[in-house]
């Protein structure tokens, strides 16, 4: 199933907080941070269990996180994934000439993978390096 | 009395976010050195604590790549290496430096200074707009304990506190009693502006869920109803025009009102043009009332390092010394900038992990050219690093000196001794330094 003209959000949250200083490459980082958190209406449409993999692209990029529905809604059309090395595959790398990127606000998509995987921290990374 | 081998230690300055809670009690085992517990901290500074404790993912001795694979060394060829690469960069990058202390802070400025690099800190990525919007139309701010014993309106836009700086609420902003707040929580009206219902949403008075990206139009909006305009439209940024007028009487009416604001102005389209129209949106109101503003700052030291950079330098980030003195272009020097066009060609990146916090494509080009990180534990960027100085946590085995969001200055407090005698982040980049001067004959 696939969901389009979605808004991405990305930002701080408790748990990513916690996992980011008990240690970056930790699994408990991943639980926390390579995560996408839908309205509940939205989430529905998926037809998928909270949990599953989804792909998430924009135009910048695409990456696999686990899905999971907010606690921080209602807010339709609008997902959330916390910031961290799976949001900034897919943000908005322009900084406008102002320096800072565009973390928040791009268009994306979002479909429910059958096959591959979220892959941890630094896997994640290494594939930039491999480029 | 039995004998116990627990030492605490009492107000100590929490070395994690911009409120640099100063009342958090700390114990150590004083036979295994670690910290045992951890009171009055918010779950992210306990973690931050008890992640200075060795684990598999602290690293203890200095490391550097040979042959694809990292392995351990001595500190004097860990910093000899370092200075190699340094010197021979044409245009080296210097980045980080918000989770470090002032003093060290400075060292790095000294070190950009004699190589010529760029310098930046994390305020790139995340209130560089806020400072490029001071600049242009200057700030009217305070102190926390300002709004603490004074402010009876509370607007948190676009930052959501609960998750990132969790206790500015209890200390500061909301439910703590002040001197002329003596009710606490019950002489404060909380709103919160954000197009997600978040956890400080969820607590506050009145929610006002805008559009992404559309927080420059409603900042308009209630300027222009200050002063009187009628606006035609039933509804700005997805906020009906009645909600508008209403919330425009409650901001006007108060006797102190304050805005805190954060990536939800910064990392949305408009940047800093949004936290422009904020601070003059603040300026008008003071026409009418008390008002201030105030950036809800991320890393514990982000202002100091603005602020050391700025004393040294004359500027607080995207500085570029390749001329021999200091230029400042955001856009041009700023980090994320660079990297996109591969402008650089060896990066020593301080406290920070800019792997994780950079977008996708800057990330690629940093990892084309050498990269030295001085950093405590195990990052996306330390894994592909080819030098790693593994230094002693400031603010809990070193001491230092650490601004908080309002710029006051609070010293870093030591709770315990660093692992295998690390060094502190100032002393790696004086011996850096100096092991550069001495190779350049000066």
């Amino acid at each position: 199933m696939m969901l389009n003209n979605l808004i991405l959000l990305t930002g701080r949250t408790i748990n990513q907080g916690i996992a980011l200083e008990s240690g970056k490459t930790t699994k408990r980082n991943v639980r926390a941070t390579a995560i996408c958190a839908f309205d509940k209406d939205d989430f529905k449409k998926l037809k998928c269990f909270i949990g599953t993999p989804v792909k998430i692209t924009t135009d910048y990029g695409e990456v696999i996180v686990y899905s999971t529905i907010s606690e921080e809604g209602p807010h339709p059309g609008v997902i959330f994934i916390p910031l961290g090395p799976w949001a900034n595959q897919v943000v908005n790398p322009n900084t406008y000439s102002c320096g800072t990127p565009t973390y928040k606000g791009m268009k994306a998509k979002v479909e429910v993978v059958k096959e591959g995987k979220v892959l941890d921290a630094v896997e994640l990374i290494k594939r930039l390096k491999e480029v | 009395m039995k004998k116990t081998n627990i030492k605490t230690t009492q107000d100590v300055i929490c070395p994690f976010c911009g409120t640099l809670c100063d009342d958090i009690e700390v114990d150590v085992d004083l036979f295994t050195n670690d910290i045992v517990e951890v009171r009055n901290a918010c779950q992210i500074g306990t973690a931050k604590y008890f992640s200075s404790n060795p684990s598999d993912h602290r690293y203890n001795k200095p490391m550097i790549r040979e042959n694809g694979e990292l392995k351990e060394t001595d500190w004097d060829t860990a910093i000899e290496k370092t200075s190699e690469i340094l010197i021979k960069a044409k245009r080296p990058l210097l980045y980080g430096f918000s989770s470090t202390e002032c003093e060290a802070q400075g060292k790095g400025v000294e070190l950009a200074e004699i190589l010529g690099g760029i310098l930046d800190n994390t305020a790139s990525v995340c209130h560089g707009p806020s400072l490029l919007a001071e600049q242009d139309v200057g700030v009217p701010t305070s102190t926390l304990g300002e709004y603490k014993n004074r402010a009876d309106l509370i607007i948190f836009w676009g930052c959501n506190p609960v998750d990132a700086h969790p206790r500015h609420l209890s200390r500061y902003s909301v439910v703590v009693r002040g001197y002329f707040r003596k009710d606490g929580r019950n002489d404060r009206f909380i709103i919160v502006i954000d197009p997600r219902n978040t956890h400080t949403a969820q607590i506050a008075d009145i929610h006002i869920q805008i559009n992404p990206n559309e927080d420059y139009e409603l900042m308009s909006a209630i300027r222009a109803m200050l002063r009187g305009v009628k606006i035609d439209d039933k509804e700005v940024s997805g906020v009906p025009k009645e909600k508008i007028e209403e919330l425009t009487k409650i901001i006007k009416n108060c006797n102190y009102g304050v805005i805190f604001f954060g990536m939800g102005l910064t990392h949305s389209s408009a940047h800093h043009r949004n936290v422009d129209t904020a601070i003059c949106l603040t300026r008008e109101l003071n026409d009418h009332t008390k008002f201030s503003i105030t950036p809800m700052r991320g890393h514990y030291n982000v202002t100091g390092a603005n602020v050391v950079f700025t004393w040294n330098t004359g500027y607080a980030y995207s500085i570029d010394f390749s001329r021999g003195y200091p230029r400042y272009n955001p856009g041009e020097f700023s980090s994320v900038d660079l990297l996109l066009r591969n402008e650089i060609d060896a990066s020593l990146i301080v406290a920070s992990d800019p792997a994780s916090n950079f977008p996708a494509n800057s990330v690629k080009n940093l990892f084309k050219h050498p990269l030295i990180v001085i950093e405590p534990h195990e990052t996306p960027t330390s894994v592909f690093a080819d030098v790693i100085l593994p230094p002693a946590i400031a603010g809990i085995e070193c001491e230092g000196t650490a601004y908080r969001m309002d710029h006051i200055p609070l010293r870093l407090r030591k709770v315990k001794e660093a692992p295998n005698g690390c060094l502190s982040d100032f002393e790696i980049l004086e011996r850096i330094v100096k092991k550069i001067k001495e190779k350049k004959g000066e």
